[in-house]
């Protein structure tokens, strides 16, 4: 198959624990995954490990906060592969959990720069590239917190928020070009990083709080996010997917 | 790979319209597909459409909002298939009229058929699902339940009302595996808009809607079978807005 005919879909924070799944999923739904993360080690592993060869995946050195990087990564992904069908934004985390009294301004920023600006960044990076094509759908994460709030969370929630409220907004700027953008909001995710802050005990307990027992594998928001990317969700735009075992139901 | 394969499905009031084109849809994804439909012409009908697809279809005259109705159209769903797996409670009406002179009957039929049918349903196949530790409830809601609508106030409470009860049963039936989710669809092609809209009314609001269009019929099947398939296994108590972008919620 030529370059030009294949679907591109592009990954923030491919490399990570939800990332690799979406990467997964998405390369099994015929997709050539080009991932965007700080981590090159991880992000060629998660390619490795599905036997993409050259063509059929990439991976780009970029940090997401960092617009030149981001602009120039994008460049880089047209050049080569012509299109990009499905931007799926996942950089991100918590990074920084403490009481607000304790938030120094510096770590606030971090927080907001790895969730909120990366989106913003990447998402105004894939607009003329979607717009000309006058197709394509972008996939912003969110967070169950970003509807909740949580204590010691202010940053990160408040920077989930803004990724709801500034998806519906680009949602409605993209729709006269037939350019969709939808939200995925995890709730407790089994990542390795997430994992790696309980001992076994907690985590079980932690489990049993959400309706349906225990928390999402990786592969279940990939779905989620899969849905979105695809055809079957092609009336929605401005809509936020919840996949957190009814842990909350907005 | 078929998304449903060997599944059975009921889907109320499948005789038109957004429910026929879920059954159609299940049913290329391989579900043998129950259509619970009051109309019992156009019930028929549908079954014959699956059948010259090739699936495999049962036609059980249903009034969703009665209790008799509905247990025996899923005890003869459970004879015939011999278990259900996925119910998509989306029989519903609309009749418009002004708070003033909204009849209680009317308000009671309303109620009654969209949201007592859905809890009737829910109830009548809950058991299987909980004995399976397995089984999928898809809620047909509404934009309106979000928004409300003028000379709709009884719709509004009834689709509210299922958003409501999406939630609540979620809740309870999550430690068995079983989810529960609402689809809220905007504004979509088929009889009930138009029972209240002029064509050109109808497609005046194609101009408000972000996407450009009213919905058709067939823009719900994709979020049902998602919702309905493997996929979705760890969604529960959410709403599937599919409108366009005409409400973001
Ligand atoms: N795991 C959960 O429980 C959970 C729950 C809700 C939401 N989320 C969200 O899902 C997304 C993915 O989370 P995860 O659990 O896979 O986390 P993760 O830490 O495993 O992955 C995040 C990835 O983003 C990359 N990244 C972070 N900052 C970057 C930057 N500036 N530039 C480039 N790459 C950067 C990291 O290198 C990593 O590969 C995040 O947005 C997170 O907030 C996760
Ligand atoms: N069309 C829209 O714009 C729209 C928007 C939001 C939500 N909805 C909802 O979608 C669902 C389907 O609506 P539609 O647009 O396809 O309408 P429709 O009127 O074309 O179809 C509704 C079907 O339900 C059947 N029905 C009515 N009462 C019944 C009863 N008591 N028992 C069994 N069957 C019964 C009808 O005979 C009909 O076949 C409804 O719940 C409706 O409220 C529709």
């Amino acid at each position: 198959m030529e370059t030009s005919e294949k679907k591109i879909a592009v990954v923030s924070g491919g490399a990570g624990g939800i990332g690799a799944a979406v990467v997964s999923r998405l390369a099994q739904g015929g997709f050539v995954p080009v991932i965007l993360d700080r981590d090159e080690s991880l992000g060629r592993e998660v390619l490795a490990r599905l036997g993409l060869q050259e063509g059929q995946g990439a991976f780009l050195l970029v940090d997401v906060t960092k617009k030149p990087q981001v602009h120039g990564a994008f460049e880089r992904v047209r050049a080569e592969f012509r299109r990009i069908d499905v931007l799926v934004n996942l950089a991100g985390g918590t990074l920084h959990a403490k009481l607000i009294q304790d938030f120094p301004l510096k770590e606030w920023r971090e927080v907001i720069d790895a969730n909120l600006k990366s989106t913003f960044l990447c998402c105004q990076a894939v607009f003329p590239i979607m717009k000309t094509q006058r197709s394509g759908s972008i996939i912003n994460t969110a967070s169950n917190y970003g509807v909740t709030g949580s204590a010691t969370r202010t940053a990160y929630s408040a920077a989930k928020a803004g990724i709801i409220a500034f998806t519906k907004s680009i949602a409605a700027e993209l729709a006269p070009y037939g350019v969709r953008a939808n939200v995925i909001a995890p709730g407790r995710t089994a990542t390795q990083r997430v994992m790696g802050q309980y001992d076994a005990e907690t985590w079980a307990a932690k489990g049993r709080e959400i309706p349906m027992g225990r928390a999402a594998e990786p592969a279940e928001i990939a779905e989620g996010v899969a849905f979105l990317a695809g055809d079957d969700s092609g009336y929605m735009t401005g809509q936020t997917l919840h996949v957190n075992g009814g842990m909350v139901m907005p | 790979m078929k998304r449903l394969e060997g599944r059975v499905a009921i889907i109320t009031g499948s005789g038109q319209g957004i429910g026929k084109a879920i059954a159609l849809g299940m049913a290329r994804e391989g579900a043998a597909v129950v259509i619970a439909e009051i109309g019992e012409a156009n019930g028929l009908q549908v079954k014959s459409d699956v059948e010259g697809l090739g699936g495999k279809a049962s036609a059980i005259p249903t009034d969703v909002s009665r209790e008799d109705s509905v247990n025996a159209m899923v005890e003869q769903s459970i004879k015939e298939f011999g278990r259900v797996d996925i119910l998509v409670n989306n029989a519903g009406i609309y009749p418009v009229s002004p708070i003033e002179e909204m009849a209680e009957e009317l308000w009671d039929r309303v109620i009654g058929t969209n949201l007592t049918g859905t809890f009737l349903c829910s109830k009548a196949v809950v058991p299987a699902f909980l004995k399976q530790r397995a089984g999928r409830i898809i809620n047909i809601a509404s934009g309106r339940a979000l928004q409300g609508a003028v000379e709709g106030a009884h719709y509004a409470a009834s689709k509210a009302g299922i958003i409501g009860f999406t939630k609540a049963l979620a809740l309870e039936v999550a430690p068995y595996g079983v989810t529960v989710n609402a689809i809220c669809p905007g504004v979509t092609d088929t009889a009930q808009p138009r029972g209240h809209r002029t064509e050109e009314e109808l497609y005046a609001m194609a101009a408000k809607i972000p996407l450009g269009r009213i919905g058709q019929t067939e823009d719900l099947v994709g979020p049902a079978i998602f919702l309905a398939s493997d996929a979705a296994r760890f969604v529960t108590g959410q709403m599937v807005i599919v409108n366009g972008g005409a409400i973001m919620w």
